[in-house]
């Protein structure tokens, strides 16, 4: 006999499921000529089919909800180790860390004279990229953990982050100043976009998903008893050292890769847990799981949008993300239900 | 447990050193504790909660021990230790979407790991648990609809579900009326009755002197130790107080009475 | 030799030419881009994908124009590419639409995600940026072999440099070894010495006030501005107007003597986009410079 709650869980996990098959339906239709199966069709005849729906269309989609998946994975284990429903990944200095490490090694490259380096392309500094991308994310999270000194406090949590991204940034802001042509692709390279997002791009966002979801969803446990405050919880014989490092590395390498992938899309780690509790509220375990599945159903969402509605042209992701996730937060304060 | 063992006590306090800032929060405190209840009082900012915090292992100690079966806490593998001491803290903040009944089996946590999975024994204690404090009509709604009063009974079943041999309450009448206050007294005398160690702190005096025991902490000092129904601990009692109370008998009990002839 | 044997002689070399000049022509072309990467093409291009204004502007004046099937947002000379489908700009390029082009040639600046994701998707990319005049001869040499039309080119420079040297001689004299400060942005940013715009001032005759040590776009003090008390200021007209308002810059001379060259955002984008137009560039100051009094104070 299932409770309430589960038959609320099970309802939530099978219309995300329908709704994101349906979205990806629609995203190897929705192209250049706007939305519609008529043209999807057409296109299909096209001698050029494999190319524009198999290696454009098909991996954007995909790559837009993993990248998605992973924002939503951020928002929950941001939301339950800080204790707080406002917490953001970006807003931890995840993003403005993962940022200055791009710029850096932008900088140094183009300081060293090999001219500016995504020019040079390469797996080498793609890899470089990434990997700079997730280790400062690392650094931000840390930064303000540190800052906040174990985030009993609101307050102190949120201060705490927003003078990690403000020293970040001024931090990146320094380096730009002195190589100008690092400021160039950093703003390329963290512009919100799920429009470049290739089958390697895929497969590294399958693989930041696969690596950081398990350890989060195993420690979702540790979450619920944090719900207690943070005593009650070493009490119970957790150590809150060693889980919180382990969170934070989760966040940290999930929020690194997708922002490397596709730079910086508002809103989606912000509002996925939201949406959760809103429609099928639960411990952790499930919360973590069905934010990620939240999270790549609107930015699947939101991308489809930002190619259909002024086809040929684009709306940046990001302005849809913030629309969607920033209209919906609006009506929960209306309706006060802020936990 | 050896002969040697059972000599020792199952819970002290060796000289406790702890400084909160510039305020030296507990000065050379010592004490042991047995089964049964007792009770910790004194005037506000004596040092109660941090002395309750010190001996479930929270708080950080500049010097001194607390010793569990003659070992010092910080030997004891943290979870061997959440299973022997149970702890409730003064104001819980609680957060998230949990239903009661979550929060409770969240008691069982040091027994059975963060990855091991509860089993028909663990279900039976919480139910257990949520009998007694009263809270288990409630199991399916959510922590954060209930009163004051509502929660502070789900949060003392969670206390309970640990199933510790230890049982360090801060203030756990906190939000509750009177009818409950009276339940809970009831439960600490069978828990202490069964051979659990309840510590409590309690500024409520009249309830603190239905307890076994009583520690007297003033400025981070114990001032007095003794069993509640003894008059010479009542004297230092009121002493602490500063004559704002006296302590009279009535029937069986002794409970204190305000002193406005001051 | 006979006669004869001469002429199967002359016969049988000139067929080997004709071969090895053929065979020659079918070989693929390879240039070195911006990237420093020799990118093969093999045949003249015809279906062509434009990512910069000023390549928009190359690929034109040397004549194949009717080549171009896409360019990005902001290329707007010459009117006729403002028919051609739009491709969004450099950061957010719109990578299905160009596909669906089906260029066999995508020229771009360097820039972060779009470059990776055609050569990914198969596309040729050649990457070329021009910064200063050597850039853009540089430029106009390559896209002209590879488009096919080399002549072309050198007739394009040599109109560039006619029309500069009839800028230059229409410079008043008493404007030569005056100090010019161009601006670029509100910021203040200005174009220094070393920038292409510099290039172009210093060869009209005029000294900039930013120095190249400074770079060629410079965030600048206000006060160094007000301080070089410059003959010339050269912005957008909706700067000029405000820049009086600027704490100090009331003072300065060019200011209250009217030595302004303002130009709307049509004529300024012609001055800063380092392409074939730069000829007119130079024109169009020259004839701003020619219509304002004689500068008053000392050659400094």
């Amino acid at each position: 006999m299932r409770t309430p709650d589960q038959q609320r869980r099970g309802r939530l996990a099978w219309r995300l499921g329908a709704l994101t098959i349906v979205l990806l339906a629609a995203g190897l239709a929705a192209g250049s000529d706007g939305w519609s199966m008529l043209a999807l069709w057409d296109t299909l005849q096209r001698g050029d089919a494999a190319l524009i729906v198999g290696q454009i269309r098909a991996p954007r989609t995909l790559g837009a909800w993993l990248a998605g998946a992973l924002l939503g994975l951020s928002g929950a284990v941001a939301q339950g180790l800080f204790r707080n429903p406002l917490a953001d990944p970006y807003l931890l200095g995840s993003a403005s860390g993962a940022s200055l490490a791009v710029v850096l090694v932008l900088a140094a490259s183009s300081l060293t004279g090999h001219g500016i380096a995504l020019a040079t392309a390469g797996a080498v500094a793609r890899l470089g990229l990434v990997g700079a991308a997730f280790a400062g994310a690392l650094l931000g999270v840390s930064l303000t953990l540190v800052l906040a000194r174990g985030a009993e406090q609101t307050t102190r949590l949120l201060l705490a982050g927003v003078v990690v991204g403000v020293l970040l940034a001024a931090g990146s802001d320094l380096v730009t100043s002195a190589a100008p042509d690092a400021l160039r692709g950093k703003q390329a390279f963290m512009l919100g976009s799920t429009g470049f997002l290739s089958w390697s791009a895929c497969a590294v966002l399958a693989a930041g998903l696969l690596v950081a979801l398990p350890p989060a969803w195993r420690l979702a446990r540790a979450l619920d008893a944090l719900t207690l405050g943070e005593d009650a919880a070493r009490s119970l014989g957790l150590s809150l050292v060693h889980l919180r490092a382990a969170l934070v590395v989760a966040l940290a390498l999930a929020i690194g890769v997708a922002v490397s992938q596709t730079g910086l899309i508002a809103f989606v780690g912000l509002v996925s847990p939201h949406l959760v509790r809103r429609f099928a509220p639960a411990p952790h375990g499930y919360t973590l799981l069905a934010s990620a599945a939240t999270g790549g159903t609107l930015l699947l969402a939101a991308d489809v949008l930002a190619r259909s509605l002024i086809a040929p042209q684009e709306v940046p992701v990001g302005v849809l993300t913030a629309l969607l996730g920033g209209t919906y937060l609006l009506w929960l304060l209306h309706r006060r239900r802020i936990a | 447990m050896s002969a040697a063992q059972e000599a020792v006590a199952l819970l002290s306090a060796d000289s406790l050193g702890v400084s909160l800032g510039s305020t030296r929060a507990l000065d050379n405190v010592s004490a042991d504790f047995e089964p049964g209840w007792t009770a910790i009082v004194g005037p506000n900012g004596a040092g109660k909660s941090t002395l309750l915090r010190a001996l479930a292992g929270l708080q950080a100690l500049q010097s001194g021990n607390v010793r569990l079966h003659g070992k010092a806490l910080r030997e004891w593998p943290d979870r061997e230790r959440a299973t022997r001491i149970a702890w409730l803290g003064q104001q819980a903040e609680t957060t998230g979407e949990l239903t009661v009944r979550e929060v409770v089996q969240l008691g069982r946590l040091p027994h059975h790991g963060l990855f091991g999975a509860p089993t028909a024994r663990d279900e039976a204690v919480v139910d257990a648990a949520m009998r007694d404090a009263e809270c288990l009509p409630w199991q399916t709604r959510r922590l954060h609809e209930l009163s004051g009063g509502e929660r502070q009974r789900v949060l003392i079943a969670r206390a309970l579900a640990v199933d510790a041999a230890i049982l360090l309450l801060d203030e756990p009448t906190t939000h509750l009326d009177p009818p409950h206050q009276i339940a809970l007294v009831h439960l600490l005398r069978r828990q202490a009755a069964a051979g659990v160690t309840v510590v409590s702190v309690l500024h409520d005096l009249g309830l603190a002197l239905l307890a076994d025991r009583l520690i007297v902490l003033d400025g981070g000092r114990v001032c007095a130790v003794g069993r509640s129904d003894e008059p010479p601990l009542h004297s230092r009692l009121i002493e602490v107080f500063g004559g704002a109370i006296r302590i009279e008998r009535v029937g069986a009990r002794w409970v204190p009475v305000a002193n406005l002839e001051r | 030799m006979t006669s004869s044997r001469r002429r199967w002689v002359r016969a049988i070399v000139s067929c080997v030419l004709a071969v090895s000049g053929g065979a020659a022509s079918a070989q693929p072309m390879v240039v070195r881009d911006d990237r420093g990467l020799d990118i093969a093409i093999a045949a003249s291009p015809q279906r062509i994908v434009s990512l910069l204004p000023s390549l928009t502007e190359s690929v034109c004046a040397v004549g194949a124009c009717a080549r171009l099937v896409g360019v990005d947002r902001f290329s707007n000379w010459p009117d006729s590419v403002r028919a051609l489908p739009k491709l969004g700009g450099i950061e957010d390029a719109l990578v299905e639409r160009v596909v669906a082009l089906k260029p066999d040639l995508v020229l771009a600046a360097p820039s972060a995600r779009a470059i990776e994701r055609f050569e990914g998707l198969g596309l040729k990319v050649l990457v070329l940026e021009s910064r200063n005049r050597a850039d853009v001869k540089r430029t106009l040499n390559i896209l002209a072999r590879v488009l096919g039309a080399a002549p072309q080119a050198a007739a394009v420079w040599s109109r560039i440099e006619r029309d500069e040297r009839l800028a230059v001689e229409r410079v008043p004299a008493h404007w030569r070894g005056r100090r010019v400060y161009f601006e670029v942005d509100a910021t203040p940013y200005a174009a220094g010495a070393g920038s292409f715009i510099g290039e172009t001032l210093a060869r009209l005759g005029l000294v900039n006030i930013v120095p190249n040590e400074l770079g060629p776009f410079p965030k600048l003090n206000p006060e160094f501005v007000v301080r070089a008390q410059p003959d010339l200021v050269i912005a957008h007209n909706a700067n000029l107007a405000e820049m009086p308002k600027r704490p100090g810059w009331a003072d300065l001379r060019a200011l209250r003597s009217g030595s302004i060259c303002g130009f709307e955002p049509a004529a300024y984008e012609l001055l800063i986009r380092p392409g074939p137009r730069m000829g007119e560039a130079a024109q169009s100051l020259a004839t701003c410079l020619a219509a304002l009094p004689a500068p008053g104070g000392a050659l400094r």
